[in-house]
Formats: structure tokens, sequence, C-alpha cells
């Protein structure tokens, strides 16, 4: 992995640009979050102090810094998905899940996640899963997701 | 210099005349009008604009509060500050209202209490009373970040002020802030203490009481101390602080910004070490050796006798071991009464000291101006002299290249570096600003690196420097007085009558320790217990830096004053070196100012005591003689690696008897070059065995990328009976 992040690392005129891509790259090694040897791993990688890795890592929101499960149900709330239905939405994936937003299924298999915007204004309630957009989702949609991602399993 | 273009600026109807460019914040302050700020702090780089408090207006800029901090005076600004404007006004109010809404009521319970920024700025800005009903938020309080510092995240305010320090500073990259908005906090690595050579220095950065020094926790309120200016003594920086003190016991030391010497950082060896001056070892009453009872604790006109009694045997066979840790008026008072009073000329220090680099001298801030720097020698430059690393760190950062070489063999990069054909000699002659450092052992006191600077032409450009970076706090005007105090010279004794060990450094020196195995008599003058208490057959008590009165010379050759900060529990040493020296028909004054007196008429040009000043300026250059190149060394034969030891920043006696510093002391390591890493199979963090005839280390790798192949580094206290030559091999 170290490896890798250094290829990534060389497209940049300096090495510590590439801390973006490098956590991301850290983070699908250990399985959709970052645990605090990641932040060693790649602060060996690009001549940087863990803490600094966390301190970026920790500013945004594609960084998980708890174990997350093995899908990944994201779902905007911001105003113009929340005009059209997200609390319904959200709701609903609530009670197919049995979690609220933030927390994984008892077996590890989904974590539901509130957003902020994800760029599809048009086509709200926009719903992440596993990092491909659904839009738009509604209320009634979500046993369908919930059940492909159950089948998927 | 060119002079800068000056620029008429506008603030609440006054004007004033500032050179372009001059920040907004001191522009107004020009004008006699406060700006209130927070964040902002030129040391730390551009301004960032974070916390808001210094929202002016600004006519002809967009019609909102503009962050007087990030702009600088242009010609014909008009700008309204809270005083004029009610644009400003308001959106001041907001700002500290908005900050408040978290801040706890502290203030009775909080250490920064009456000299707090947040406070201050409270009290006489912002709407006075406050509408925040609500609950604030509230963390686990205050968290240990290290045994020294302590973090109270309700207090923080988010100015990233320490953060800044840490990145862009310190540049060791441990503190940070984490999560964004909101639940931004303060934090380090997962449990990792801030560890770190200057981390205490964010404890004095912090605008409010969030970071605070752990020991000085409910030590003292801001009217009951008292402050004493005075500098470190605890290594060739000499970095200006000040001390502070109640009911005659030093409480803490704070940085007092001398801007050509240490820019108002401190490290945290000279901020934290002050505990050792209440070390449970401390000797306070002279010990003398009686048959059969060992050392037993005897008055001092016993002691002072005593002394007498030994000197006369010695009947002029005397060794005087120095520390480099005495005042110069110590070391004269000592030179005195050994060289005037006994014939004794005989002095060994723990190092060479030579006056080589004084014709190239420069103060320690140009070295942040400058274009190319070499360091040469074995010690890494931060272990030596911290503040230098700082001053390097800055080079860096303003463009210049900062090259480690010599690593194993200064001489050998001297005399390379001055050949005809060295591509970095080269580099050196061309530069306009080129800076030379000799940091180690070896270095003939700066004899070789200034050899080194004449033959590349240093001699003709006036920003040029050379510095040569003792081990020795004082060691420079050690020897100065030293040598002052007579002319006359003598045969070194042998056999040794008797050896005078003045200081716990030179007890602790194995080199003295081996001296006073052939001495018939040892006189020892230590703090501690701990440091000559084996083998002395009288000790008398010395003191600390911080309890003396005196001055001295740092690495630039900067005379510098020290002052009493709290009386020590015993005489101090100037007070028995006078009464001793009358014995010998020798005149010493007790006080410091009249032995200064008369030195300085030797030395120091008559410079009066009174004139060193609180911010002692530095001499210019002094010519030296011929400067003769280095002979070459030997080179050790045989396979494996040299060994290079290093004494760490945070060691020695003062160290040792401070807890809170216990975990800053070295880790047991060996550095290692990557080829040699390469070359024998060795990856960072393994564990590895160092072995020399018969001894052998578990030590912890370490790779170092300025270190040159066929060197492993290891810190003193860990390479212990090692060798020379070393065998490194994994575990
Ligand atoms: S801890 Fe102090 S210096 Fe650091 S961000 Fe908070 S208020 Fe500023
Ligand atoms: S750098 Fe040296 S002089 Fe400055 S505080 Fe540290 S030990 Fe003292
Ligand atoms: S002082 Fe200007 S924003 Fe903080």
């Amino acid at each position: 992995m170290i490896d890798e992040i250094r290829r990534v690392a060389e497209q940049y005129p300096v090495a510590r640009s590439a801390i973006l891509p490098a956590l991301r790259i850290a983070q699908e090694r250990h399985g959709g979050w970052l645990p605090p040897e990641a932040f060693e791993e790649v602060g060996e990688a690009l001549d940087l102090t863990p803490a600094y890795c966390k301190a970026v890592a920790s500013f945004y929101d594609m960084f998980h810094l708890e174990p997350v499960g093995r899908h990944l149900v994201e779902l905007c709330t911001n105003v113009s998905c929340a005009l059209v239905g997200a609390q319904q939405v959200l709701e609903a994936f609530e009670e197919e899940l049995g979690v609220r937003p933030g927390e994984t299924t008892e077996d590890g298999a989904v974590t539901l996640r509130t957003i902020e915007c994800a760029g599809g204004c048009g086509w709200g309630t926009v719903v992440v899963v596993d990092h491909r957009y659904r839009e738009p989702v509604r209320a009634e949609d979500v046993p369908g997701i919930v059940q492909e991602l159950r089948d998927a399993d | 210099m060119s002079v800068p273009e000056l620029v008429t600026v506008s603030v609440d109807g006054r004007e004033v005349q500032v050179p372009k460019g001059t920040g907004l914040v001191e522009t107004a302050l020009a004008a006699g009008i406060e700006i209130p700020v927070f964040c902002y702090e030129p040391r730390l780089g551009p301004a960032i604009g974070a916390c808001r408090m210094c929202l002016v207006e600004v006519e002809g800029m967009p019609p909102k509060p503009q962050a007087a901090c990030t702009l600088t005076a242009q010609d014909g600004m008009v700008v309204k500050t809270a005083l004029t404007s009610q644009l400003a006004r308001n959106a001041q109010n907001a700002t500290l209202e908005f900050i408040l809404v978290n801040h706890p009521l502290d203030c009775p319970v909080c250490d920064k209490g009456g000299e707090c920024p947040l406070q201050d700025l409270t009290f006489r800005f912002g709407p006075g009373r406050t509408r925040m009903t609500f609950p604030k938020r509230t963390f686990d309080k205050p968290i240990p970040i290290s045994p020294t510092i302590s973090l109270d995240r309700e207090r923080c305010i988010l100015c990233y002020r320490c953060t800044r320090f840490s990145e862009s500073v310190a540049e060791d990259g441990e503190l940070v802030a984490v999560n964004r908005g909101a639940q931004s906090m303060i934090a380090t690595f997962e449990d990792e203490p801030y560890r770190g050579r200057f981390s205490g220095n964010v404890t004095e950065l912090c605008p409010v009481g969030a970071l605070l020094p752990t020991t000085y926790r409910f030590e003292a309120r801001p009217w009951e101390i008292q402050t004493v200016p005075t500098v470190c003594g605890l290594c060739p920086v000499g970095c200006n602080v000040n001390v502070t003190t109640r009911e005659g016991k030093v409480k803490r030391v704070l940085s007092r910004n001398h801007p050509d010497v240490d820019g108002g950082w401190i490290c945290d060896k000279g901020r934290f070490a002050f505990g050792h001056l209440g070390a449970r070892d401390r000797i306070v009453d002279p010990l003398r050796r009686q048959r059969r009872r060992g050392l037993q604790p005897a008055g001092w006109d016993e002691a002072v006798d005593e002394a007498e009694r030994l000197l006369r045997a010695a009947q002029g066979r005397i060794v005087t071991a120095l520390s480099g840790s005495e005042t110069v008026e110590q070391a004269y008072g000592l030179a005195k009464l050994m060289r005037t009073g006994l014939g004794a000329h005989t002095a060994v220090l723990p190092e060479e000291i030579s006056d080589a680099v004084d014709g190239f001298r420069l103060p320690l801030s140009a070295i942040a101006g400058a274009e190319l720097i070499v360091v040469v020698g074995d010690d890494p430059v931060e272990e030596r002299a911290p503040i230098v690393d700082l001053w390097l760190r800055a080079a860096r950062r303003n463009g210049a290249e900062v090259v480690t070489t010599g690593v194993g063999g200064g001489a050998k990069a001297c005399r390379q570096l001055a050949g005809e054909d060295d591509e970095l000699g080269r580099r050196l002659r061309e530069s306009d600003r080129p800076v030379l450092i000799w940091s180690g052992s070896g270095g003939a006191g700066g004899a070789h690196v200034a050899a080194c600077a004449e033959r590349l032409g240093f001699g003709s450009k006036p920003d040029s420097g050379v510095f040569y970076l003792p081990l020795t706090p004082n060691g420079r005007g050690v020897v100065e007085a030293w040598s002052a105090a007579s002319d006359d010279e003598g045969p070194d004794p042998d056999p040794i009558g008797l050896l005078f060990v003045s200081g716990d450094e030179a007890a602790s020196d194995p080199s003295v320790r081996s001296l006073a195995e052939r001495a018939d008599a040892v006189i020892a003058t230590t703090m501690f217990q701990g440091s000559a208490v084996g083998w002395a057959d009288l000790v008398l008590p010395g003191t600390s830096y911080l309890e003396r009165d005196g001055t001295f010379v740092n690495l630039e050759g900067r005379l510098q004053r020290l002052r009493r900060a709290v009386v020590p529990p015993t005489p101090d040493e100037l007070a028995w070196i006078s009464q001793l020296a009358g014995r010998f028909g020798v005149e010493v004054s007790p006080y410091p100012s009249v032995v200064f007196g008369e030195l300085s008429e030797r030395i120091f040009g008559g410079l009066p005591y009174g004139e060193v000043g609180e911010r002692a300026a530095l001499r210019g250059r002094e010519p030296t003689g011929e400067l003769r190149a280095p002979a070459p060394a030997a080179t050790p034969k045989g396979r494996g690696l040299r060994l290079v030891r290093y004494r760490p920043l945070f060691s020695g006696a003062a160290v040792e008897r401070v807890p809170e510093l216990a975990f800053q002391r070295p880790a047991a390591e060996v550095q290692l070059s990557p080829q040699d890493a390469r070359r024998l199979r060795i990856k960072a963090g393994d564990e590895v065995d160092v072995r020399s005839n018969g001894t052998s280390r578990r030590l912890r790798a370490r790779i170092d990328k300025g270190l040159v192949a066929g060197v492993a580094r290891i810190a003193d206290e860990h390479a212990e009976e090692l060798q020379a030559t070393v065998e490194v091999a994994r575990a």
C-alpha cells in the first residue's frame, strides 16, 4: 500500500498534496474506514505525521474514523432533497434497517448515514449506495434497495 | 538596503505614515489605536484571519467588515475601527459574543486569569453582557497532552495559534485540529504525548487558558509574582527568558523575545528544567570527608579552612576542571585564585574553544535570511543548540538550501569543501549569504570551520557567517575569563596534587573522573549529591544559573546578563571564591558587578556592567590570526560502522532531576543512514544489536536521511561502553 501511495504522490509537485487520494487508498485497504494504523501508514508514505493525516481525514465527511458496514447508504438531507421527502426516505431506511443515521446494522451489513448535498439537487432525494448515486429515491423504493443489498451480501 | 516606501494611512481620522506593507494592526498601533486580536501573531507566518476579533471598516473595500490582521498598509487607505465605525463595532461585538458562547466561566480557577488576552479583551471590547442562556459545550478537562502541558478544550477559542506553531515554526506536525466547524478541537495523535523540543511555546501563544504548563497549575496569580529578566544557562544559545518567581521560588520560565537570538521561542529544556533547583539530592551544606565516616556535613568556616589546607598542600600542582557553565565572573574569580594566588595555570574544559569563528560573526537571526547553509559535524543541531534548528527551519521556509554533511568526519568535509573542485564549495563561494555551521565535537572549537570559511572567501562577504555550536553554555566566556586572569603559564602538574572540579557537568565527565583517580585530593563544587560525592574529599555546594548574577557569552560571542531570579539555599560560588582568594593574598570581590568591572577593562573594552543590557548587542567581527586548515584525522580502520555519540538535549544533571521531562529523554535508538540500512537489511523500527569488542546493546533502528553511510549515531546514554567501531545487525 505504501508503494501504491507513493506512486500516486509522484503525480503531485509535493508529496503531501497527495494526502486525499492516499487516505482514500488506505480507507479501501482497511475495509472502508481508517483505523489509527492507517494514519501511520499514510504518514510514512508521504513523510507526514500521523496527527496531520488524522487532522485532514477528520475534516472530510467521506473518510470514516469508525468501522462501517459492508455496504454504505448515504442520504442527502439538505434543502432540495428535504423538499421532496428526504425525511420520509430516511425514516423508511431506519425502519427497514433498524438503525439510526450513523449506525451500522448488527450483522455488520449496512451503515446508514445522512450527508450534506451530494450535488444531485435536480433529482432529489439523492441516496448514495456504495458510492453510486440512486436518484430520485422515494420512500417506497427503500425496501427494494435494502433487499438488493441483502442479496448482494 | 533600500529605504522602504512610506505610505499615509488614516485610522479613525488620525493620519500616520508607515512603510508600505506594514500590517494594519501595527499601522493602527502607530496611530495610537488598538485593534484587538487573538489569532494574529506574525511570528507564526502569514495571518490566517481565524478569530475575526480584528474586524474594521476600510473605505473603498467591499462594504463589509474586513479582518485587519490580513491587510497591509496602502497609500491613502482610510480605516475605521470600532471606535468610529458602527459597522465595525457591531461586528466586533458579535464576534466576541460568539467566541464566548462556549467559553466556560472558569476565570476564578484558571491559571491564565489576570494575564489572559480573552479576559482583557472581553473587559475592554464587546457587548459587556451575554445573551447566552443555553448549556455550553463540555469536554473532559483538563487532559494532559504531555506531562508538561495540559489542554482544556472548553476554554479553547480555536484561534489555531498552537497548531500553526506546531506546523510552521517547530514543524513537528504533532499538534493539530481534528474534525471541523463547531466540532473542531485541538488534539495530538491518539493518546500520544505532544513530544517535541519546543512544545512549551504553545502555552505562551495560547491567548486563553486552554494550553497551560502543568508545572504552573495552581501555583500563582499574576499579582503575586515577580518577573526577573535573565538568560537561559542550559545551552550555548542563551535564550532570553523571564523567570516568574513567587515567594522566592521559581515557578516558571517564559521567553523574552530577543529578535536576534531566539525570536521569542525557547526550548522545553530551558522552560521546564527549573525543577532541578529543588531536587531532592541538592547539596546545601559543605561536605567534608572524614576518616572512616565518609563525607560529613561541615560548617562554612570549617569548609573554607579545609579548602585552604588542601590548596596549600598541593603546592601549586593543581588542575582545575571547569564545566563551562560558570559565569564569566565566577570563572575569572577562580582563575585569579588559582593562577595568581597559587600559580596553578592548568585548566580543563569539556571541549576545545576557539575564537576563530569571531571573524565571521553574525547574529543567529541572520541564518533565517541566508541563501545556502552547510552544517558539518556529528551532532544533530537541535540536540546541541535547539533554537539554531528553528532558525534553520525558518531559513528553509524562506527558500534557503540547508545541507548537512560530514557526519562522522567534519574535518574531512571542511577540507573537501574548501578544495578546488568541490561542487558545494563552489556554490558557497558564489553565494552572497552563505552560512557554515559546525555542530558536534572535534571541531577544534570552531577553528576547522573558520579555516574553511576563510578559504571559501567568506572574509570579504559581510553577510556570510560561521557558527560553532559549543557543548557548554558558557564555555566561550569561561575560556575568555580564564585567560584574562593571568598571562603567566606553567607546566601541567604531574603528579596532580589537587583536582578542583567546578560544577556538575565537569563532575560527570568521565575524563575528569579519571583525572580524579590520579589526584592526591579532590575538591568539588556541585549542586547534586549524585555528581561527586563518591570521590571528592571536600564538596562545596554549587548554584544554578537561575540563582546567579553575572554574565554569559553565548555561541555568537554575545555577552549577556544573567540575573539572580531566586536566592540560592547556600552562598554562591563567588562568595567563597572571594574568601578563599583572600587567604592567598588575592583580591576577588564577592560582587559580580565589581568582578565584571575589573574583567571588562581587560577583555570587554571597559563596558560597564549596567550596559550589558536586557537585550544585549552583538560585538562586531573580530579578526583572528592566521587560520590553519585541519590536519587530516585518522579514519578508524576495520569493518563495521563508525560510532558517533552525541549528547541529547534532554540529558544532563538538571534534566535528570525533572520527572516531567522524562518522556522527552531520547529513545534507545541507533540512527543509520538509508544506505547502510538497506545493505544490512534493517528497516525503521527493527530491533538491532550493536556490538563492539565484547559489548553489545539492543537498540531500535531509526533511519535518518541526514546521515552519511558508514556511521551509526547513538545518544551518549544509550551508547554506554561501545567502542569507536561497531557492528550492527538485526536482532
Ligand atoms: S488551544 Fe489555545 S492556541 Fe490552540 S487553538 Fe485553542 S485557544 Fe488557540
Ligand atoms: S535553546 Fe538553549 S538557551 Fe534556549 S531555552 Fe533551550 S537550553 Fe536554554
Ligand atoms: S486577529 Fe484577525 S482574524 Fe484573528
